[in-house]
């Protein structure tokens, strides 16, 4: 006799926004922004906002701080290439930092890690930006 | 979770931040129930295909009008992970082989992305209806 399935349901699940997005600026002029949460397709419409701001009003040197980003989907990372192309067109530079294994692990899927190379920490991709 | 380590998760949904929440909220809930690492990565390779599904499904599998919300099942037996999503889009049988974009593509990696992290893919068309079907052995 087979053991009896449980089932979870969840009819009503209070919807969240997916990413929440800061921006400082450090002494050197460099635009640090920092996502927290997922980097999907509901939370890169806020990530390519505070990017256009930063490189509108800002140096067009920007580190994106990936720490806080639990989850990045293809919209995500398609929010991270329009970043670069908008710092490209104006002789800027995109950097990541702190990626967790699953940023990795797409970045390198989508063989994006040529396009990004990507930084331990803040630091290291603040060091000689 | 059964006592033969059997697990499944059922949910609709109708919108998008409330469905992406559901599709992380059943992986959580496998992780926990089957007592695995956060940084399991069968399963989380599994979290990213459904994720890049489950965005297409939820952003065009209800045009105007529909009514049907989208039907998620999550389900784990025997070492295999199987997730299906039913939705009521438009037939995307067109996309199927779509392959990887190049680099300077902001768009257009999700099916390619999906196809590549697990075992199978399904999909199937039955009268105005779509069923996916991801499969991985974890």
């Amino acid at each position: 006799m087979e053991a009896e399935v449980p089932t979870l349901c969840h009819m009503l699940v209070a919807s969240k926004m997916s990413l929440d997005v800061q921006t400082r600026q450090t002494d050197a002029g460099v635009a640090v922004i920092v996502p927290s949460g997922r980097l999907d397709v509901a939370g890169a419409p806020a990530l390519k906002d505070a990017i256009s701001e930063a490189v509108k009003s800002g140096p067009p040197k920007v580190v994106i701080d990936m720490e806080g980003v639990s989850f990045v989907d293809s919209t995500g990372l398609g929010s991270v290439i329009s970043a670069l192309k908008q710092l490209r067109s104006s002789q800027g530079e995109l950097r990541l930092a702190a990626p967790n294994q699953q940023v990795r692990v797409v970045l390198e899927l989508t063989t994006l890690d040529r396009v990004f190379p990507y930084y331990a920490t803040v630091e290291e991709a603040l060091t000689g930006f | 979770m059964g006592q033969d380590g059997a697990f499944e998760f059922h949910a609709t949904f109708a919108e998008l931040g409330e469905g992406l929440d559901v599709l992380h909220l059943s992986i959580e809930r496998l992780r926990e129930a089957t007592g695995r690492e956060p940084d399991d990565r069968p399963l989380m390779l599994f979290e990213t295909a459904l994720g890049e599904i489950g965005s297409n499904v939820l952003t065009h599998g209800r045009p105007p009008g529909t009514e049907r919300p989208i039907e998620y099942d999550l389900r784990f037996e025997r070492g295999v992970l199987v997730a299906s999503l039913t939705d009521s889009g438009p037939p995307v049988h067109e996309h199927l082989g779509r392959e990887m974009p190049d680099v300077d593509s902001e768009a257009g990696r999700g099916l390619a992305m999906a196809r590549s992290l697990v075992d199978e893919l399904g999909y199937e068309r039955v009268g105005d209806v779509n069923t996916w079907r991801l499969t991985k052995t974890l």
